[in-house]
């Protein structure tokens, strides 16, 4: 296990208003959990929760309203202070952002070759390695838009890595595909983390899928989006499928929807749909 | 009906497979669609000739017959002097597709060009914007006037009008087109660390091409439709006057010849147009077992 | 019309205004707004003030004070009111003609194979042919100046319809279709509320496409082969050196195809209210 170099990450009160001359719509109210370093942590709530404004606000698409969010104790993002996005903070997104019109090879190496960090061979045999080691090497020279969904985003993760960011933001990203697809991929996460841990910051709905992947899980309420319980996941690494039905998982399943039920059907009744984009 | 429109419209640009043409010719003559599409072209000619040549009854016995017309155009000695097998129909397509080309390459070149800074820059598209609705509602053929006053020679107004039509046209679609790109590949390429220029030529541009090339070939379409209009009244050679002549001249078959020409370049063209976006756009494959 | 499509900021980022006068004020005279006003203005001085500054083509125009001037006669003459009549008579019958004639065969077209396998390659083989170049066989052919004309605004328009109503039709999401079957939908309901309704948006776009080229058709029609009209207008204060009228005419008919295709815009979002942005 490489050593994990930095990528603390501190919310601390955060708070986010829209339009509040207008509609007054609180997306988070005094939102407040610590990551350690190369800590797996997931966000767990229904529609409207404002997990993805929590995300835009790290990755830097979004401003918070108050509160502040601190990196490695530096200050990242403040009240009407954005910061810029970077790829210290890369993101995977849910809807995919492959470039269509650029291969597999392109689109994994741009960042670093883009930043200057990395020349344009020494980054295609980097990419090239990575690649191999999780067996995507033979679609290189293909485009996105003739891989399936599983493919595209395994690609997506291996781009957000190439860049070495200090926290891997993740906004739902296996909220399209199909369960047999999701859990293989999940796995694909996973093995990435144990090869090199990073602090990940990841947000789904789906209650299995995030205990099956944190460390710590943080549950939210519906709007305003607040923290109801942290809960930590104490199942060893590394995780295969079988965890799933194993008794811990299971006991804490039970915790965190117990949990979340109430908030969901609150969710389900106000017709929330989610408003960050 | 999911294919129809995918397959045919005049807006599809590279929804390519990549099955080998031979393939595709094959599979082509064992569908309907060859029998049906001689069935269609086979009634229009079939009424052209009963109701011209045959019945020559109302008005249509006015018009030019289809056997005349096509004896004209294939005859070696024509009696108008315009066949395809004389020069003076070369030169006369020879004069409006040099315009042409002249004109459209001018007008895309510049018009991709201001279409994607107005797409990109927020204060360029203030300040031009205004200015190209104000303008762009104005037909064509509107300009002519101007474009005779002001623009100098004979060869000018024209090349200039058709500029116009297809600069228009350009601008209006690329611009869409910057504009429809994804707001999530704007970010990735952000958090990716790109600069301005990096996003312009890999994310802008390339995302723009679809539109763009559908503008592209309007914009043919419109380059050929102002060029016959300012031939029409300004010319001294090319199809767009050789129309007009022929009506004065009472040489209706050769007015016919010189319609179904200009029907054939304005298709060619534009298939041309679309044949360079396919390449350029590969990536835009098929999915063919639908991921 | 464009509506700049910039991706919506939630918080308002500049200062928040009180009440909603205020704000809408704020909305309107933005830094959008400011610019465009300085670039049209700009063009507007240098117009008149060419003359005497000598700049090369435009020296050569009725500087604006003069069309603004010529504009005033115009609109008081009734030769001008006159053309605007004649010229529209012939853009409303072109341009319904060809709505009637061509969203049926559209959606004959789309829905029916045979059909679209046969009547598809001729409007491949006559629609390349400019309109224009139809003016000469129209008027050999209709007994009327009039007929002649209308029927070139009708062709013009026809292929836009055409082709607009095919792409609506023949793009139905299948689902739409399917969901009707199964609540028992016979043919004709089918037509009527699933197939219709669906194709309205494209076929007011065609409409909106349509009634620009239709302008287009009505200018050259009435320059070439007309007596009345506001394209004859045009022409006619060319041919006696009358420019500054010329101009008028110019945005007059600029102006009426404006408008014309704001009002088609309006339309259609009273015809598929449910398509809002």
């Amino acid at each position: 296990m490489q050593a994990v170099r930095g990528g603390a990450v501190s919310v601390r009160k955060a708070g986010k208003v829209y339009d509040p001359e207008g509609l007054n719509v609180v997306a988070l109210e005094d939102v407040s959990f610590e990551i350690t370093p190369g800590q797996f942590c997931v966000v767990v709530g229904p529609s409207g929760c404002g997990k993805t404004t929590l995300l835009n606000a790290i990755a830097g698409f979004d401003k918070l309203s108050g509160g502040k969010i601190l990196i490695d104790d530096e200050v990242l993002a403040r009240a009407d202070k954005a910061p810029k996005p970077g790829a210290d903070r890369m993101v995977v997104f849910q809807q995919g952002a492959l470039f269509p019109w650029k291969t597999v090879l392109w689109n994994v190496i741009c960042g670093p070759v883009q930043q200057g960090r990395l020349s344009q061979k020494e980054a295609i045999t980097q990419a090239r390695e990575l690649l191999g080691r999780v067996g995507l090497s033979k679609i290189e020279e293909q485009y996105p838009g003739s891989l399936s969904g599983g493919m595209k985003r395994r690609v997506e993760i291996v781009r957000a890595l190439m860049n070495d960011p200090k926290v891997l933001l993740l906004d739902e990203p296996f909220r399209a595909l199909d369960a047999l697809t999701k859990s293989v991929v999940q796995e694909f996460l996973l093995e990435l983390y144990d090869i090199t841990p990073k602090t990940i910051f990841f947000i789904t709905h789906d209650i299995a899928e995030a205990i099956f992947l944190a460390d710590r899980i943080v549950i939210m309420t519906t709007r305003p989006g607040r923290v109801l319980k942290t809960v930590t996941v104490n199942i060893p690494r590394p995780r295969d499928y079988r965890v799933l039905t194993s008794p811990r998982f299971l006991q804490i399943e039970q915790e965190v929807r117990e949990y979340i039920d109430s908030e969901a059907r609150k969710a389900f009744n106000a017709g929330e749909r989610e408003l960050a984009q | 009906m999911e294919t129809l429109v995918a397959s045919t419209s005049e807006t599809d640009i590279g929804i390519t497979s990549s099955i080998s043409w031979k393939i595709r010719v094959r599979r082509l003559l064992r569908s309907s669609r060859p029998y049906f599409a001689a069935l269609g072209i086979g009634i229009f000619f079939v009424a052209w000739y009963l109701l011209v040549d045959v019945l020559k009854f109302w008005r249509f016995k006015e018009l030019p017959g289809l056997v005349a017309s096509v004896r004209e155009w294939i005859s070696l000695d024509p009696v108008y002097g315009v066949s395809l097998f004389t020069a003076k129909y070369y030169e006369n397509i020879w004069a409006s597709v040099y315009r042409v080309i002249t004109a459209f390459v001018l007008a895309t070149t510049s018009g991709i060009i201001i279409g994607v800074l107005m797409g990109w820059s927020r204060v360029f598209r203030a300040l031009t914007f205004p200015l190209l609705e104000m303008l762009r509602p104005i037909p064509i053929l509107a300009w002519i006037p101007l474009a005779i006053l002001l623009l100098p020679g004979r060869e000018t107004p024209i090349i200039g009008l058709t500029f116009l039509a297809a600069f228009f046209v350009t601008i209006l679609n690329t611009l869409l087109g910057v504009r429809s790109i994804d707001e999530v590949y704007f970010r990735a390429a952000r958090s990716l660390g790109f600069s301005e220029w990096a996003i312009l030529f890999h994310v802008i541009v390339p995302g723009a091409l679809p539109y763009i090339f559908v503008g592209l070939q309007i914009a043919m379409g419109a380059c050929w439709f102002s060029l016959v209009a300012s031939e029409i009244v300004s010319g001294q050679a090319g199809l767009g006057y050789k129309v007009w002549e022929t009506y004065y001249s009472v040489q209706y078959e050769t007015m016919v010849i010189i319609m179904a020409t200009l029907g054939l370049l304005g298709y060619i063209s534009s298939a041309l147009v679309r044949m360079l976006g396919n390449r350029l756009m590969r990536w835009r494959t098929r999915i063919l077992a639908g991921a | 019309m464009i509506t700049p499509p910039i991706p919506v900021q939630m918080a308002p980022s500049g200062p928040t205004a009180r009440t909603p006068l205020r704000r809408w004020l704020a909305r309107i005279f933005t830094m959008e707004f400011a610019l465009g006003v300085l670039s049209v203005g700009a063009v507007g001085l240098i117009w008149e003030y060419a003359q005497p500054m000598g700049i090369p083509f435009i020296e050569n125009l009725p500087p604006l004070s003069k069309i603004a001037q010529t504009s005033r006669q115009l609109l008081s003459s009734q030769l001008y009111w006159e053309g605007w009549q004649y010229s529209l008579q012939r853009i409303t019958g072109g341009f319904l003609i060809a709505q009637a004639v061509g969203i049926p065969v559209g959606l004959i077209m789309a829905m029916n194979r045979a059909s679209f396998e046969t009547l598809f390659p001729i409007v491949e083989i006559l629609r390349p042919i400019p309109p224009v170049a139809w003016i000469p066989i129209s008027i050999v052919f209709w007994p009327t100046r009039e007929l002649s004309v209308l029927f070139i605004v009708f062709l013009g328009a026809f292929w836009i319809v055409v082709l607009n109503t095919i792409g609506g039709a023949a793009n139905i999401d299948p689902n739409y279709k399917r969901a009707a079957l199964s609540l028992g939908s016979k043919p004709s309901d089918m037509f009527w509320r699933i197939i219709l309704p669906a194709t309205v948006p494209s076929i007011v776009t065609g409409m909106a496409v349509g009634i620009g080229i239709a302008w287009e058709m009505v200018v050259a029609a009435e320059m070439v082969a007309g007596r009345t009209g506001l394209g004859y207008l045009l022409w006619q204060s060319f041919e006696i050196n009358a420019i500054a009228q010329c101009i008028v005419c110019m945005i007059s008919i600029g102006f009426a195809g404006f408008v014309s295709s704001q009002l088609i815009r309006i339309f259609g979002s009273y015809v598929a209210p449910w398509q809002r942005r």
